[in-house]
């Protein structure tokens, strides 16, 4: 392939990929945050082009989960330098956005663990099917596909007896 | 409407996304760009390379073994030193990197050429080699870098040329692989990673 029709292709291709990935990044960082993983994430895209896959959406979403997670990492080095130093509050949670109206499903998903609550998201906000989720975390189209019935089955349960904790309390005359 | 169908919707309507106005076609026509420019201009080595290797110390633009001239690669600046024939011409840029750990089966499939030799002179921040023995690539006689960085804290030993020493030097696409698949001959292991590898 030449650099012409390459670049004619990435061209094509790229602005796809920069909305998934700009929606991708804004769910689970800050903007500050999101504009570097997102310029990282296109430079792999670009880099390693001739490997992307047909289903090219999952896939970048990998290498953005990648570039997030190392930016996190850097972040947290920082912090906790910081934090010795200044003796700061934890940070706030990554995943922030307009504040959720639906506390219920908010709480919910907070008490799920973080790998479950992730499969949820990739499901409904990336709307991905299980193959695609199988690309994205680097499993198997099978495993994925069972870990998001279990989450989801998880996720049900714990909206539907909302604070359960308290429940038996109080509950007799 | 199935029970799935409703988490679902009901997860959506919390998508912090859900309000991200998109980005403006101007917007993505600069990333675009400075995505392309940024791989030409910044990244010297080939693909899979660069993703385990990672350029280090030395992101050295090299002409190639074959070529008659020496032709600059796209990493370097037009101060491209003239090849005596039969020589290899090689400089470094002074990049920062991260490495994992060098393996036997990267460095046969990334090198194109890989030797083994001699500094005989160190002058005007360019080092010439004399070359031992070839592992892999053309034969030649001798190797040419011109060594602008200080010191490279990926290449094994001491972390650059210096009178004398012999080196193990690897290289893919006119740059050298450094990360711990180029250095110093008597380093711990690279000579039993070259054996492997070629």
């Amino acid at each position: 392939m030449n650099v012409d029709s390459r670049r004619a292709r990435f061209e094509t291709l790229a602005p796809a990929v920069i909305d998934a990935v700009r929606r991708y990044l804004a769910r689970r960082t800050d903007p500050a945050t999101a504009d570097d993983v997102l310029s990282e994430t296109l430079l792999i895209c670009w880099r390693r082009f001739d490997e992307m896959p047909a289903e090219h959406l999952p896939w970048a979403y990998g290498v953005a989960r990648l570039c997030l997670a190392n930016a996190e990492r850097g972040q947290r080095r920082q912090f906790r330098l910081l934090a010795r130093i200044s003796r700061l509050d934890p940070p706030p949670q990554t995943v922030d956005g307009p504040a959720p109206a639906d506390d219920d499903l908010a709480a919910a998903l907070r008490r799920l663990r973080p790998e479950e609550a992730e499969i949820l998201r990739l499901w409904a906000w990336e709307d991905l099917t299980p193959a695609g989720i199988a690309v994205v975390l680097g499993i198997t189209a099978n495993a994925a596909s069972i870990r998001l019935h279990r989450a989801k089955e998880k996720l049900r349960k714990t909206m539907t007896v909302p604070g359960h904790e308290e429940s038996t309390e109080g509950s007799r005359p | 409407m199935t029970d799935d169908d409703d988490l679902r919707a009901r997860l959506r309507r919390a998508d912090p996304a859900a309000a991200l106005e998109p980005a403006s076609p101007a917007q993505v026509a600069h990333l675009v760009e400075e995505t392309m420019s940024r791989n030409t201009r910044r990244w010297a080595l080939p693909v899979a390379a660069a993703l385990v290797l990672l350029v280090g110390g030395a992101a050295w633009a090299a002409t190639r073994p074959s070529a008659p001239q020496p032709v600059a690669a796209p990493a370097s600046s037009a101060s491209a030193p003239a090849a005596t024939a039969g020589s290899v011409v090689l400089f470094t840029t002074g990049m920062q990197a991260k490495c994992r750990e060098p393996e036997a089966t990267r460095l046969a499939e990334s090198a194109d050429f890989a030797f083994e030799g001699t500094v005989q002179k160190i002058e005007n921040g360019r080092v010439t080699l004399a070359v031992a023995r070839v592992f892999r690539g053309s034969t030649v006689g001798q190797v040419e870098v011109a060594q602008e960085g200080e010191s490279s804290e990926t290449m094994l030993g001491s972390g650059k040329f210096e009178m004398g020493r012999d080196y193990l030097v690897s290289a893919a696409e006119g740059s050298v692989l450094i990360c711990g698949y180029s250095g110093e001959a008597d380093s711990i292991g690279l000579r039993e990673l070259y054996e492997a590898a070629f």
